[in-house]
């Protein structure tokens, strides 16, 4: 994917948030981005490790920052809360069109995450995206030592909660499966 | 009788003290390479006081990673929230190896740079590598364990390299909160001690007065907060009496990053460099064909020193490789900008700078055209602040001035003198329309 593709990618994703009522700070275009990509298979070219809050990609806080500077995003600030919300700016509509085919190829994928993480504060996202960081690159299926290792690898997240967040996306999984598109070559 | 501390003068910190396993580092092979790698490249051909090196650079993160490893661990800066989300923090047993590990990783954070600091590095190295992994690969290596082995406690390889490279670079490790709170210490985006250090003393040998800030104040604030109200995650953050500093300290960065290190000519002297260096190391007389090398004992052999040298044969012979690269250099003669990135230009083309490269390669030849898109530099704005009354609120929130910062993005293309005028001409005439036909072609299916 082209630089301008990936942009117009997360500009999208940014809008379809912002109108699923997300706070859309970059922890939350962090995990959204992540589930996109990692799980519905939108071939964006961002590596996460799991760092702050879960998984989380050094690359894509790059690609922020450029939007930034490309006049497609900017920072707004709120009194209480998680700190700045990105938003659109008024080129970012016109930028948009300029991308029917990116926009057509993966608005269904970007709609499902958003829908699905819109309402998402950030403590609920970081249980569910490292619950399935762990499912993908450590390959523990089963919920129980899944939660276990959650737990492990953020002591903050009680063993129940680990749970949930497990079964929670195993379920966001299942209902993500029509959406999910071949690795592009 | 054998000196347990060393000081050392230096033109940032007056004096840098050292302990005897501090000294032995010092004196290592890979340490005492920094003498010839100097630490702004060949920025000195605008700003001739610019010849510094990453030798005393290092020695300057060393000391101020220790100064805020103090003031952050400092029992009256910490709150009970905090000591909850940092258990290690309550080990006072422990703490005295981390400051260990820290001052050492400070030491090796830049062990692993090309010549001339090289910013190419993805296409002088091999796929994969970095001068990160290069510094890993010299932390770990069976000199440098030698001395982590020697000391009392003894230093884990491992613990180095995180600090030293941080999590960006070091993916495959994984960060304890302590330990990224450790690592940001270095190579933090807000307020890493290596940023806060090169602005400072590349500000003093340039003589760019733009990079200097109270630095003393800014240290003195520093303080590990929750990243926002309630987070589970600590981060590096600031008092709030402090962040006049660090407006003070993103300014510094800001005009340091647009009057010295993304000065146009810096940015072609660098190209020409990197022509150089690609048709010197193909010919594989010294090194490995085609990159530098990244074995340690290749490493440790190639500084500025061998570069220049070549450089020099290059430029007066004709038949050398990467002669007119070298000519560029040595003659100061370099390619002249021909186009600047124009922000409503980039409104029909995203990159509107490498449309009209590509467009001009095809017009003058691959040979008289450069182009060069430094990186977005961010503004680093994402850290917390405490305010009077305790409560964390996000920098931009609490400061106009960051809230009025934003990154900017740079393009250049470069055009060989000889055809400044007559590419001038061609491009005042093509200009709209190779930027409107490349527009168009942004959404097509594959990557050019």
């Amino acid at each position: 994917m082209k630089h301008s593709q990936r942009a117009a990618l997360l500009t999208l994703l940014n809008r379809e948030m912002l109108s699923m009522g997300s706070w859309c700070g970059e922890t939350h275009i962090q995990k959204a981005t992540f589930f996109l990509q990692d799980l519905l298979g939108v071939d964006s070219g961002f590596e996460f490790i799991l760092y702050r809050h879960g998984p989380f990609s050094f690359d894509l806080r790059d690609e922020l920052s450029s939007m930034q500077a490309e006049d497609l995003l900017e920072l707004a600030t709120r009194r209480e809360g998680y700190g700045p919300t990105y938003l659109p700016t008024p080129f970012s509509e016109r930028f948009l069109e300029r991308f029917p085919k990116t926009t057509a190829r993966y608005l269904e994928q970007i709609k499902f995450v958003a829908g699905e993480l819109g309402d998402k504060a950030v403590a609920e996202l970081e249980r569910l995206a490292t619950a399935f960081f762990i499912l993908d690159r450590e390959c523990i299926v089963e919920v129980k030592p899944r939660a276990q290792r959650l737990v492990e690898l953020k002591p903050h997240i009680s063993l129940p909660e680990a749970r949930m967040a497990c079964e929670r996306v195993d379920s966001l999984i299942e209902r993500a499966r029509p959406l999910m598109l071949e690795k592009e070559e | 009788m054998t000196k347990i501390f060393h000081e050392i003068r230096d033109p940032i910190h007056v004096f840098i003290h050292l302990d005897w396993y501090e000294k032995k580092v010092l004196d290592s092979r890979p340490f005492q390479r920094l003498r010839n790698i100097t630490q702004l490249a060949l920025t000195y051909l605008l700003y001739p006081g610019a010849t510094h090196k990453r030798f005393e650079h290092s020695l300057g993160v060393m000391e101020l990673a220790s100064r805020v490893f103090d003031v952050i661990t400092k029992p009256a800066n910490l709150t009970d929230e905090v000591r909850g989300l940092v258990p290690d923090l309550g080990n006072a047993d422990a703490l005295p190896y981390w400051k260990h590990v820290l001052r050492m990783a400070a030491l090796c954070h830049d062990i692993g740079h090309l010549p001339f600091s090289h910013a190419a590095e993805e296409e002088l190295l091999p796929k994969g590598w970095s001068h990160e992994r290069l510094s890993r690969s010299l932390i770990e290596s069976d000199e440098m364990r030698t001395i982590w082995k020697s000391m009392v406690p003894r230093l884990d390889a491992e613990d180095i390299v995180k600090l030293a490279v941080g999590a960006r670079k070091a993916k495959d490790l994984q960060f304890s909160k302590w330990e990224a709170i450790l690592s940001e210490i270095i190579v933090g985006d807000a307020f890493g001690v290596d940023r806060i250090d090169y602005l400072l003393r590349d500000s003093h040998h340039t003589g760019v007065a733009y990079g200097k800030f109270d630095h003393y104040r800014l240290i003195d604030e520093l303080r590990i907060l929750p990243s926002f109200e309630g987070s589970s995650e600590p981060a590096l953050g600031i008092n709030g009496g402090g962040i006049y500093s660090a407006e003070a300290l993103a300014l510094a960065r800001y005009f340091m990053f647009s009057q010295v290190y993304y000065h146009p000519i810096r940015l072609i002297y660098d190209r020409h460099l990197m022509d150089f260096l690609s048709a010197w190391l193909a010919q594989g007389s010294l090194l490995a064909a085609g990159t530098f090398p990244i074995d340690i004992e290749g490493h440790l052999k190639t500084t500025d020193d061998e570069v220049n040298a070549a450089m020099r044969i290059a430029a007066s012979d004709p038949h050398a490789p990467g002669h007119y690269a070298a000519h560029c250099i040595m003659r100061h003669c370099h390619y002249k900008v021909l186009y600047e990135r124009d922000s409503q230009d980039a409104k029909v083309n995203s990159e509107p700078g490498a449309a009209i490269a590509k467009a001009a390669e095809i017009e003058f030849g691959k040979d008289a055209v450069r182009y060069s898109k430094p990186k977005v530099k961010d503004v680093a704005t994402d850290f917390p602040v405490c305010g009077r009354d305790g409560r964390i609120q996000a920098a931009i929130s609490a400061s106009e001035t960051l809230s009025k910062l934003q990154p900017t993005a740079m393009e250049y293309v470069f055009i060989d003198p000889q055809l400044k005028d007559r590419a001038k001409t061609w491009l005042d005439k093509y200009r709209d329309n190779i930027l409107a036909t490349a527009g168009e072609q942004e959404d097509q299916d594959h990557e050019a």
